[in-house]
């Protein structure tokens, strides 16, 4: 009798035990990838497969909290209501476990039909074959070039939103120093020489002398002429602008040890380091503009686009007076664009309505409040083409005037883009974490650039080669 | 008499070993949470790390690949083993002495003393990524508070972040500032420890440091050796500052090795690899523990005398 007394208790605890597991695992799961929405996509699966007649239920992940949820599932409840065919549900994923989640769903074979990526993981998913072939997606609009995503021929990706890298430029502080500023025109970009050489015109030390007159005092600056930025995938533009580059035109060969490349980045650090123009950055936070020119100590900074509605809007309103230029170049005028993509999984089972979605999703109208704040440009050729178009985007107090924005934004975008190289290249994310970390000793001077590339060949190939 | 003895021991040791038995089985709910836990996962890593996985394509049995390339071919595991390990020295050297200092100051009976002790809690509350985004900008070369005063009194600006031999002190001095927790259980201890040894003391004609040093500290030992492995072990699990400022630069000198392993997992994909390196740090910390416990015999000092 007592033994079993005991043995009923241990059952009783080993049921508790287990029992508390299986909530945890269960709690998990709808913490992370929504259970709920999980089991509606299972059902409309097979009931997609099953019955005719019946709407077609498709997934759509996204990184984000409840408010992003809420607010893109918002979205989509307008294209469910615009037709009878197709419902869509949005997942949202927090952005640090996003990779790890769309990892695990797609070892179970679950991954939701479409889906926000990250830009650095499009190719190696695309090696994997988790992407649809979506070139026919924008049937009839014209998407730019330079945003389609290509794995093995085959676009794989289009950007949602089109990004360019600029400079931006403080106008209040050349008006002070009488300077013309920068040109808006890439016809008339300036050379780095001239860019250097303004940009020690606007550098002034406590007791306002320029650094190009005698007695300047390096230590004591409180207002630079330039910052570039320094982020290795910002750096890439300079490297092709001095006829250089990362990576060969495929993607397949590592050329950063040539000496262009290495003589651009070097360049750029001695602004810093040699000319005394810029204040140090290191390359490891992405708040260039809001530490730059909104600080109000910079006069001219080179970054993307979306800064326009990021923050120079918000620095507009509280008085800052800033322009838009193009970059100055070394040997060709270039600058590179990105954006990040929204893709057809493979797994689903409804490519077609799963297309159909996406290219609602990324319609101009969709896109717009975004664009009409300064934050993203529009993907659609069309809008750079037709001044119709071009206008009912530009004019609009969120932008520079128009005929600068078109010249330094619009036409620069249409005329001088090349691809940023996750559009072409696999292992592009731990490339660059090895190459910020090659580099972290240049910009305070501990290393020159030659020194840090070519001794760390090696590992920038086994990181570019994943090995 | 003899048979008496021994129905008695029987008679005990039937007693004991039933209690045992219920010891056992309270036990067992707890031991199967860290079965599950922690011991379980532990061996997932450790088995993950003989295999090459990158996330969506399936995993490749390497042996012990990956074990040869950190220790051979990777450009930021010995760097960020030095680093990790010269962090925790100085932190836990400093939060050590700061602690200890203000907690005997704020064991005075100075004007407002709870006052005070809460203004010291206050920096191990806060938000530890606005923490280091603060600090952040009293260190920055070229427009931050420090440099500024530097400059206003005429000295030169220093790289405090930005400097790869400045980096991991100056991170360490924002760890010291955080150890408001140390200087609660400092306290603690201090209000233990007995007043007669310190009135006999003074009686005897020991000066105050003479007092500090042969009866404070050795009271304190018990609370000092507990102080000592719980800064040490979350010293040297340190990742925010690389996450939130650093990205583990200037070149590799705060590449500390939780953010190494946080990089590897989650930001290429490489599960394997990063289980290798979370294996390896987590026989390094279990060294440091190991040492820290052997040497503690030597020098704590129990009252109880056990």
């Amino acid at each position: 009798m007592k033994v079993l007394k005991k043995v009923m208790v241990l059952l009783l605890v080993v049921a508790m035990v287990f029992g508390a597991m299986a909530c945890s695992k269960d709690s998990t799961t709808s913490d992370g990838d929504k259970t709920t929405s999980q089991q509606d996509k299972d059902s409309g699966k097979k009931s997609g497969d099953t019955k005719t007649g019946e709407k077609v239920k498709l997934t759509f992940s996204i990184w984000g909290g409840q408010d992003e949820q809420a607010n893109t599932q918002a979205v989509a409840d307008k294209f469910n209501a615009s037709q009878d065919r197709i419902e869509v549900e949005v997942i949202a994923i927090p952005w640090e476990n996003y990779l790890t989640k769309l990892n695990s769903m797609a070892t179970a074979n679950e991954l939701p039909d479409t889906g926000m990526m990250m830009e650095t993981a499009v190719i190696p998913y695309a090696k994997e074959g988790m992407f649809l072939d979506v070139s026919d997606m924008f049937a009839g609009q014209e998407v730019l070039d330079c945003l389609a995503f290509k794995y093995d021929g085959k676009v794989v990706a289009y950007s949602s939103a089109n990004e360019i890298l600029l400079l931006f430029y403080n106008r209040d502080m050349f008006d002070a120093a009488g300077i013309p500023y920068p040109p808006a025109d890439a016809a008339n970009a300036w050379t780095w020489d001239e860019f250097v050489h303004t940009a020690k015109l606007l550098t002034l030390d406590a007791n306002g002398k320029n650094a190009t007159e005698a007695g300047f005092d390096p230590d004591n600056i409180v207002q630079y002429g330039c910052s570039v930025e320094n982020l290795t995938w910002q750096l890439e533009v300079w490297a092709l602008s001095n006829g250089g580059g990362y990576f060969s035109e495929d993607g397949k060969e590592l050329i950063i040890d040539n000496p262009a490349t290495i003589e651009a980045i070097q360049k750029v650090a001695d602004l810093y380091l040699v000319d005394k123009v810029a204040p140090l950055s290191t390359g490891t936070t992405d708040d260039g503009i809001p530490r730059t020119i909104i600080t109000g100590k910079v006069a001219m900074a080179t970054n993307g686009q979306w800064n326009i509605g990021t923050c120079l809007n918000t620095a507009k309103k509280e008085g800052l007076n800033y322009g838009v230029a193009v970059l100055p170049y070394m040997k060709e005028k270039v600058t590179i664009c990105t954006g990040g993509p929204t893709v057809v999984f493979s797994q689903t089972k409804h490519p077609e309505e799963a297309k159909e979605w996406l290219r609602w999703y990324n319609s101009i109208e969709n896109s717009w409040a975004l664009i009409e704040t300064g934050t993203w440009m529009p993907i659609f050729e069309e809008y750079y083409t037709n001044e119709e178009l071009t206008r009912k985007w530009v004019e609009n107090e969120a932008f520079p005037p128009y005929d600068e924005y078109k010249s330094a934004v619009i036409d620069y975008a249409l005329g001088y883009t090349k691809q940023a190289s996750w559009y072409y290249t696999d292992n592009i994310d731990n490339f660059y974490a090895v190459l910020g970390s090659v580099l972290g000793e240049v910009w305070t001077g501990g290393t020159t650039v030659e020194k840090a590339i070519t001794g760390n060949m090696d590992v920038l190939r086994d990181a570019f080669e994943g090995k | 008499m003899s048979r008496l003895v021994n129905k008695t021991k029987r008679r005990r040791s039937r007693m004991s070993i039933r209690e045992e038995r219920t010891a056992y089985l309270y036990l067992i709910p707890a031991f199967l949470g860290l079965t599950f836990i922690t011991y379980l996962p532990l061996l997932g890593v450790f088995t993950i790390s003989f295999f090459e996985w990158k996330g969506i394509s399936s995993p490749k049995f390497v042996g012990f690949y990956n074990y040869v390339k950190l220790f051979t071919r990777d450009h930021f595991f010995k760097d960020s083993i030095i680093v990790t390990i010269y962090f925790s020295l100085l932190a836990v050297a400093g939060s050590m002495i700061y602690s200890l200092f203000i907690a005997m100051l704020l064991n005075r009976k100075i004007p407002a003393r709870g006052f005070f002790r809460a203004i010291f809690y206050v920096p191990y509350v806060l938000p530890a990524t606005a923490v280091y985004i603060g600090w952040s900008w009293l260190y920055e070369t070229n427009f931050g508070l420090f440099n500024y005063l530097l400059t206003k009194v005429g000295l030169k600006r220093v790289q405090f972040i930005a400097n790869s031999k400045l980096v991991v002190p100056s991170l360490a001095l924002i760890s010291v500032w955080l150890a408001g927790n140390l200087i609660v259980i400092f306290l603690a201890g201090l209000q233990n420890v007995p007043q007669i040894y310190h009135e006999a003391a003074e009686i005897d004609g020991a000066n105050s440091w003479q007092r500090f040093r042969h009866i404070t500290v050795p009271c304190m030992t018990p609370i000092i050796f507990y102080n000592l492995l719980m800064s040490l072990i979350t010293n040297m699990q340190i990742v925010v500052p690389a996450l939130s400022l650093t990205d583990g630069g200037p070149g590799n000198s705060s590449m500390f090795m939780t953010y190494l392993m946080y990089r590897y997992a989650f930001k290429s994909n490489q599960m394997g690899y990063a289980c290798a390196i979370s294996f390896i740090f987590f026989i390094i910390i279990a060294i440091f523990t190991g040492i820290l416990f052997a040497t503690s015999k030597a020098w704590i000092f129990y009252e109880g005398g056990d």
